[in-house]
Order: C-alpha cells, then sequence, then structure tokens
C-alpha cells in the first residue's frame, strides 16, 4: 500500500464560494477516502421563524436563506402557509411564480456553468457566462423590483402584478439569449480544454445515486429522473406549460453541465408559454385565518428538491417551521463521488455540484 | 487556428460589456423598490404598517396629547413594500424608485434607532397609562356626580312625597 497523506481543503479557500470543509485521505494523487463538514454558517433562521416573526412576515425571513434560490424558498414556505391557513391561490399568480423561479434557475445554472469553468482553470469562460447571465439579473429586476431577495410570493398570491411591457422586454431578452445558449452549449460540449478536467470527473453512478438519495441536476446527469416538477401538480400546473425532463448517463462534471444547460431551454419555452397563456385572474386571495395543523411542501429549487414542515397552533406565530434545503441530501453523495479522482480536479467537481452552505445549514 | 485569431483581433474593437457606473447611469426599472415614503396629512394613524413590517423599520411615537409622529429607518428596511400593501387610506405610505442613500457613521444607525424604537414604545405606554389613569378619574367622577344628582332626586321625591 503506498503512503496515505491528508489534505483538506477549506474551510476558506480560494476554490470555495461558501464555508465547506472536505478531508481528502490521498494515495499519491488518488483521492481514496473524503469526510465532508458542512456546517459553517448556522444562522438560527427556524428558530426566528417560529418565536420572532408572525406567519406573514416569515416569507421574508425565508427569503434571505440564501441568495440564489430565494424566490423557491418564499414560494415553498407561501405554499405551506397556504395549507396551514386553508386556502386556493388564484391561478394568475402561480403562473407568476412559476415565471419567476424559472428565471431564477436561468440565473442560478448560469452562475454554477461559470463557476466550473473557473475552478476548471477556463477564466475567459467564466467572463463570458456571466456577461450572458446579466440580462437575467435585469430581468427579474424588472419584475419583482430587485436584483436579488426578491420578496415575490406573499402568502396568499403574489406581490406584484406583470407589467404588459415588462412582459414584451422578457420575450425579446429571451430571443436574444438563445443563440447566446448555443454558443455556450457548444463551448461546453466541444472545448478540448475544458473536457480534459470535466470529461470523467467526479462521476457517480445510477445505483449509487439512488442509494445516497441525491437531487436536483446532480441525479439527473447520473441518469436518475427525479424532479419535483415531474411529480406534483396540484400546487404549481408545470406540465401545463411544457415542463419535460432533462436527463444524461455518464454523471460526471461534463453531464451536469450539459444538464444544466439543456434545463436552459426548457426554462426558455416554459418563461415564453407562460406570458402568452397569463390567466386573468385577481393575485391574491385574503383570508383572516391563522394557521392550525401540519402540512409539507415539495418545491424543485435550481439545484434540487426544496422540502418544507409548517406547524401551526392557532395563533399569529408558528409552532415548528423545518427547512430541508437541495444541497442537504447530496453531501453524503457529494463526498462518494471524489473517490478515483485526481486531487487536481477537486475544485472543478465541488463547484459542479453547485452547493449552497447557507441553505443547508441556514 | 486563424478564426480566433481573427476574433480576438476583432474583441480590441468592440465595445466594454461592462458600465462605467458612477459616470453612466445603470439599469433601474420603472417601478424598482426603493424608498418608503409618508404622506402625513393622509396617513389616519391605525399603526398597520408598523404591525406588519417584517425587520420593523417602522415605528410611530406619540406624545402626551395623542399627536402620533412616524419614524422610518432606510437601513432596517427591507423594501419589501408590505406596509403599501397594508395601508388602508392610499397614498399615505408610498414606494418611490429611488434607491436608498448609504448610512453613515453619524447618524448612528443602528445603536440610534435601537433607542428611538424602545423609547417610542415606552412614550406608548406612557400615553395609554395616561388615558387610562385620566378615562379611571373621569369614570370616579361620572359615577360621584351620578351618585349625587341620584341622591338629589331622591331627597326631592322625599320632598315630595313629604308635602303630599
Amino acid at each position: 500500500m503506498a503512503k496515505q497523506y491528508e489534505i483538506p481543503i477549506g474551510a476558506q479557500h480560494i476554490s470555495l464560494l461558501e464555508p465547506l470543509h472536505f478531508k481528502f485521505t490521498t494515495e499519491n494523487e488518488k483521492i481514496v477516502k473524503t469526510d465532508a463538514n458542512v456546517y459553517y454558517v448556522h444562522r438560527g433562521i427556524e428558530q426566528a421563524c417560529c418565536s420572532k416573526f408572525k406567519f406573514r412576515q416569515v416569507s421574508f425571513v425565508v427569503g434571505r436563506v440564501c441568495g440564489l434560490c430565494s424566490i423557491s424558498h418564499t414560494t415553498a414556505y407561501s405554499q405551506v402557509a397556504e395549507k396551514l391557513v386553508k386556502i386556493e391561490v388564484p391561478k394568475r399568480a402561480k403562473y407568476l411564480r412559476m415565471l419567476v423561479i424559472e428565471l431564477d434557475r436561468i440565473h442560478s445554472h448560469l452562475l454554477c456553468l461559470s463557476h466550473v469553468a473557473e475552478n476548471s482553470g477556463f477564466e475567459a469562460l467564466f467572463m463570458k457566462t456571466m456577461q450572458y447571465r446579466e440580462f437575467s439579473m435585469e430581468l427579474l429586476e424588472a419584475v419583482c423590483g430587485n436584483r436579488i431577495q426578491y420578496d415575490f410570493s406573499i402568502v396568499g398570491g403574489v406581490a406584484r402584478d406583470l407589467k404588459p411591457q415588462v412582459a414584451q422586454s422578457i420575450i425579446e431578452r429571451l430571443k436574444k439569449f438563445v443563440p447566446q445558449l448555443d454558443e455556450l452549449m457548444d463551448i461546453y460540449k466541444n472545448n478540448w480544454t475544458l473536457s480534459l478536467k470535466n470529461k470523467g470527473a467526479g462521476a457517480i453512478t445510477k445505483e449509487d445515486a439512488m442509494r445516497l438519495n441525491v437531487v436536483g441536476p446532480f441525479a439527473r446527469a447520473a441518469g436518475l429522473a427525479v424532479d419535483v416538477r415531474n411529480e406534483t401538480e396540484d400546487l404549481l400546473p408545470w406540465k401545463e406549460v411544457g415542463y419535460e425532463m432533462i436527463t444524461e448517463t455518464s454523471g460526471d462534471v461534463y453531464a451536469r453541465n450539459i444538464v444544466r444547460l439543456r434545463e436552459l431551454y426548457v426554462s426558455i419555452r416554459i418563461i415564453e408559454n407562460i406570458i402568452n397563456g397569463l390567466p386573468e385572474t385577481p393575485l391574491i386571495t385574503e383570508t383572516k385565518a391563522f394557521p392550525d395543523g401540519e402540512a409539507t411542501v415539495r418545491l424543485e429549487a435550481p439545484r434540487g428538491e426544496l422540502f418544507y414542515y409548517a406547524k401551526g397552533n392557532k395563533t399569529q406565530v408558528l409552532e415548528r417551521l423545518k427547512i430541508k434545503a437541495p444541497t442537504f441530501s447530496n453531501v453524503a453523495a457529494m463526498a462518494e463521488a471524489f473517490t478515483g479522482n485526481e486531487y487536481g480536479s477537486v475544485p472543478a467537481i465541488i463547484a459542479s455540484y453547485d452547493p449552497c452552505l447557507s441553505c443547508t445549514a441556514r | 487556428m486563424m478564426k480566433t485569431f481573427f476574433k480576438t483581433i476583432g474583441n480590441v474593437f468592440k465595445k466594454p460589456v461592462t458600465t462605467k457606473y458612477p459616470f453612466e447611469k445603470t439599469f433601474i426599472p420603472e417601478d424598482y423598490r426603493g424608498l418608503i415614503g409618508f404622506d402625513e396629512n393622509l396617513c389616519i394613524w391605525c399603526r398597520r404598517c408598523e404591525m406588519v413590517c417584517p425587520p420593523g423599520a417602522i415605528v410611530f411615537s406619540q406624545d402626551m396629547e395623542g399627536k402620533q409622529t412616524y419614524h422610518f429607518n432606510r437601513a432596517v428596511c427591507i423594501y419589501c413594500g408590505e406596509c403599501v400593501r397594508a395601508c388602508p387610506k392610499e397614498g399615505a405610505i408610498f414606494q418611490t424608485a429611488e434607491p436608498a442613500p448609504c448610512a453613515l457613521k453619524t447618524e448612528n444607525i443602528n445603536n440610534g434607532w435601537n433607542k428611538l424604537y424602545a423609547e417610542a414604545l415606552q412614550s406608548r405606554e406612557a400615553y395609554a397609562a395616561e388615558k387610562k389613569k385620566k378615562a379611571a378619574e373621569k369614570a370616579a367622577a361620572d359615577k360621584l356626580a351620578a351618585a349625587k344628582k341620584e341622591e338629589e332626586n331622591k331627597s326631592a321625591t322625599d320632598n315630595q312625597t313629604g308635602a303630599v
């Protein structure tokens, strides 16, 4: 047996966006074992939601759990609170929620792709992807009034309406974006430099993905067809607006990039369908009821399945709120997928997981 | 290879993608979520905006005559617009498209605000206690007056019966 070395990476490291700690046991350059430690950013948000804030204010608090998938958190909370107060949301509000979730998915996926390129040593592609991402931020600002922290979903519906000129500009900007996306697809697929760090790196098999309960693009890249948008129809009608499952088979960094890029085409189609078929109903259902009983909600965030549990006791303040973020489900598989890789490809693999630690530790 | 070369040369003459921010304006949409405005003449002083505000950026203080004053902290506010939605009187509280200016150290925006918030709540409590006290005094006086009146009536009727 060759001599083994332990190499730590994190909690502060130049290739990491957020505090995450991995301890690798390596033989020469090969990784044989990995330990993961993720809880560096505990903020006590769940406790704050159950003590300090009223249940209508909590949808703004959970938006601050994550900067990237803020709308997924607010929507999931709004849905769970609507189940507790037993109201049905108007159809226009549902469509507008889906619109913002998909716009958010575009900007989140492009951010992840740009960081994969950067951590693989392709700085110019990082710049290019970020340049193409800017349009989605501006559209979100036009729709919600802010570049991040959208505060769009509230209990009972949505806070703002979509103006016709904003809808028009979304369609125009998306039309401009499609050739840019084709260009990105070409680079991520065929670039020889990128393929050295991406093809075959961080691979996970379908069986392992199933066993370790992987969610999101990570699972779909391994060929596991899991997507909440495909499974639930009652809260948000995804199939009505043209949702389609995207899977790849190889399960490596390359496959994850391709899954994310192909999902962007689906997102663009969903957004166009939503704007063309926006129903004319009121935006919000008013109620004076207090939350009572228990409820759970699942929602597909850009990184995978987001799970909310809430319990009310007929007062303004919730008794319990539990948030399970997608990255939390993926931690076990994250540690597993390093095995057998070179230590040098670790930054690219970490970026391709798209970890969101502030979601996980809350 | 030659294609890449020409593309690189071409890029030298292209305009930059970024904007030179302080000299050029960046993109701000029409209905940007900016500063919260307040119109004292329209307000009906129901304090509903204070009740719904998630971070507690609005507070009303009250003097001994019962007149309320509106306080707003732009550094605590998250610009969600929940106060505007809750307001029953249209136009009393509204959202402008103007971005908030930075908080300065001299403004003492954290500790100063916490102190102001506590004082505002105290001032309201003090007014409520004063009002209660006055109401109690008034009720006692009323009661006394009523008792007196009743007594007078009684004596009057007694006198009447005596006369008969």
